[in-house]
């Protein structure tokens, strides 16, 4: 390819998409940054799995509440994982100037955007990785570990997407990282909070839940897969009872998904915000 | 029309507001191949919109501009078409010299293996090739800014946009990078727009010159014709400071010299402004030093105020920011 060629239509090149998301994945991995989220994982959740195996109050809990609680540590906190690393994916590269270069390129935003997309996945199958041998360890052997691998992978798989688009949702809002992390964390709150209250109130009294706490934890993504893993890890429900807390967690990333790369994405812009939306520029 | 004649970017009427403050009011200019166009204006005065619009990270709310011919409507085609140094740009920690313009070059729609060739080149052409397998994180600024113009030409640019690539360095490193920027518009038949503060070194290396101040342009052509625009009638020469006054009164007495000054921000240096007639007056220059001379007084330095960028950016941009 001779040097002005590259001012023409690629076509051996790889897609752009790959190429960012490439980049993007040995930036967190190699830079550090994903490794750290994931080391700090791997030691809370080994704490928290010691102080099952071995605090006196805390092995009175049912193995299966113990197996579930364990399950929601390792998936909430991978989803935490992948918002974090959205909302630094496109703020962070404003703060830090690389921006300016990329969109400088003649690359489509989207496909900047599904790059970085992708790789602010990439911490949940490691997190996954490292969870299962804790979920392994705690169960004992009990019929719990099936549903805890079968829906804690499903669930976590689905959320993280949502998540990691979240992040990003906001990062691309945001000017700076600071903002784009506090109201990040700010959302992640705003939605595991009323969850984990709704499974409090579920696990105390789930016969005497009201439609209305029933709507509500069904609305909120996080309230739903709670309830999921909580009717399959604990009472052992069967698919046809599961499946209608399955849907927030299935319809929920496929609309942080399609906003991203629909509508947010091809306006990606040097300042915060999204720019109006011209065909000839996306 | 040859190739270096041939005009590249074009902009007619560009004009942009931050809410009710005008950025632009209306630019208007031309560059051509091969050649280097200095883009000064004090702060504020609208040179980083400008080029914000020109490089397609910005819209203009009115006007026109094209690069390499093609509209400003389709901004893809015309970032394929352009090379850019913003003024700050970060890079990233974890990628060596080489794989940093790799990835550019894939970005540009290369392949890795013809980028990375064309990235050894562009690294031998900038000086670094010695580097290239160095983090670039350990690169000093003057390397930085190296990696940086590269990476602004790994798609063989027809316009390269240079924000003060000289900001930070050290004279030497001024010296090399202005060559450098020089062989870029020379050798690759580049239009090259160059903003920057330091007035002496767009003098020096550019060939043409626009001067905004306020979102407009004051003066804009070769940069001989800028200079000639300004006032030719006041010199300033530099004497001993102990015969400051003597000079001053010598000075004083001749009949074309309207008044005598100490050059404000210069000092030793007499500010004289002579009388409007005088300008047609060949001999003037060398009656005035004719007088320090036969009252042996020595002459450090003398210069006509106008003969010098720096006095017409001054007199342009004297508003300051509306």
């Amino acid at each position: 390819m001779s040097a002005s060629d590259a001012r023409t239509a690629p076509s051996r090149a790889s897609p752009v998409w790959r190429i960012v998301f490439w980049r993007e994945l040995r930036d967190q991995w190699f830079g550090g940054k994903a490794l750290a989220m994931i080391l700090i994982y791997t030691i809370l959740l080994g704490i928290y799995s010691y102080l099952f195996a071995s605090n006196s109050e805390l092995q009175l809990l049912p193995l299966k509440q113990m197996v579930l609680e364990i399950v929601k540590a390792a998936v909430f906190v991978g989803l935490f994982i992948c918002l974090i690393v959205g909302a630094d994916s496109v703020s962070g590269e404003r703060e830090r100037a690389t921006l300016e270069g990329l969109l400088l390129t003649p690359t489509s935003r989207r496909q900047i955007v599904v790059g970085k997309f992708l790789s602010a996945v990439s911490p949940w199958p490691v997190a996954l990785a490292v969870a299962i041998p804790y979920w392994v360890v705690l169960s004992k052997g009990d019929v719990a570990l099936g549903h805890a691998l079968v829906w804690g992978s499903i669930m976590g798989t689905l959320l993280a997407p949502a998540f990691a688009g979240i992040g990003m949702l906001v990062s691309v809002w945001c000017n700076t990282n600071k903002t784009s992390m506090l109201v990040s964390i700010g959302v992640y709150l705003l939605l595991i909070l009323p969850s984990q209250y709704s499974g409090l109130a579920t696990v105390t009294t789930s016969t005497q839940a009201t439609d209305f706490s029933n709507l509500f934890q069904l609305v909120n993504p996080m309230g739903a897969a709670n309830r999921l893993l909580h009717d399959s890890i604990q009472l052992n429900a069967p698919f046809g009872q599961l499946w209608l807390w399955a849907t927030t967690p299935l319809l929920f990333p496929v609309i942080v998904i399609a906003v991203l790369c629909l509508f947010v994405g091809p306006g990606l812009q040097l300042e915060g915000g999204v720019r109006r939306l011209r065909t000839t520029s996306v | 029309m040859s190739d270096h004649e041939k005009a590249v970017l074009v902009a007619e009427g560009l004009q942009k507001a931050y809410g009710p403050r005008a950025a632009l009011r209306g630019l208007s200019f031309t560059l051509r191949a091969g050649r280097l166009l200095g883009f000064l204006g004090p702060n504020g005065a609208g040179k980083t919109t400008s080029i914000r619009i020109l490089t397609t990270i910005m819209e203009p709310d009115s006007g026109h501009f094209t690069v390499d011919g093609i509209s400003h409507k389709h901004p893809d085609q015309i970032r394929r078409r352009i090379g850019v140094l913003p003024e700050s740009f970060g890079l990233p920690k974890q990628m060596t010299g080489i794989e940093y313009l790799t990835y550019f070059g894939q970005l540009y729609g290369r392949s890795k293996s013809d980028a990375k060739s064309v990235g050894m080149e562009l690294l031998e052409e900038v000086g670094l090739h010695k580097r290239a397998r160095s983090l670039v994180s350990t690169y000093s600024h003057g390397m930085r800014q190296r990696i940086g113009i590269a990476r602004a030409l790994v798609n063989d640019p027809v316009v390269v946009f240079l924000d003060e690539p000289t900001i930070g360095l050290d004279p030497r490193g001024q010296q090399e990078l202005l060559g450098l920027v020089q062989q870029v518009a020379e050798e690759r038949a580049a239009g090259v727009i160059l903003c920057s503060h330091l007035l002496s070194e767009v003098e020096s290396v550019c060939d043409d010159v626009v001067i905004l101040s306020s979102g407009e342009i004051v003066a804009s052509g070769t940069v001989s014709d800028v200079i000639g625009k300004t006032e030719q009638n006041v010199m300033r020469i530099r004497v001993p400071a102990e015969s400051l006054e003597e000079a001053q009164r010598e000075l004083e007495a001749i009949p074309a010299v309207r008044k005598v000054s100490a050059a404000s921000g210069m000092p030793g240096w007499i500010r004289v402004e002579l009388d409007d007639a005088a300008s047609e007056d060949h001999q003037i220059n060398n009656r005035v030093l004719e007088t320090l001379l036969r009252a042996e007084i020595p002459i450090l330095s003398f210069e006509p105020e106008g003969g010098r960028l720096q006095d017409v950016f001054l007199q342009l941009t004297s508003g300051g920011i509306k």
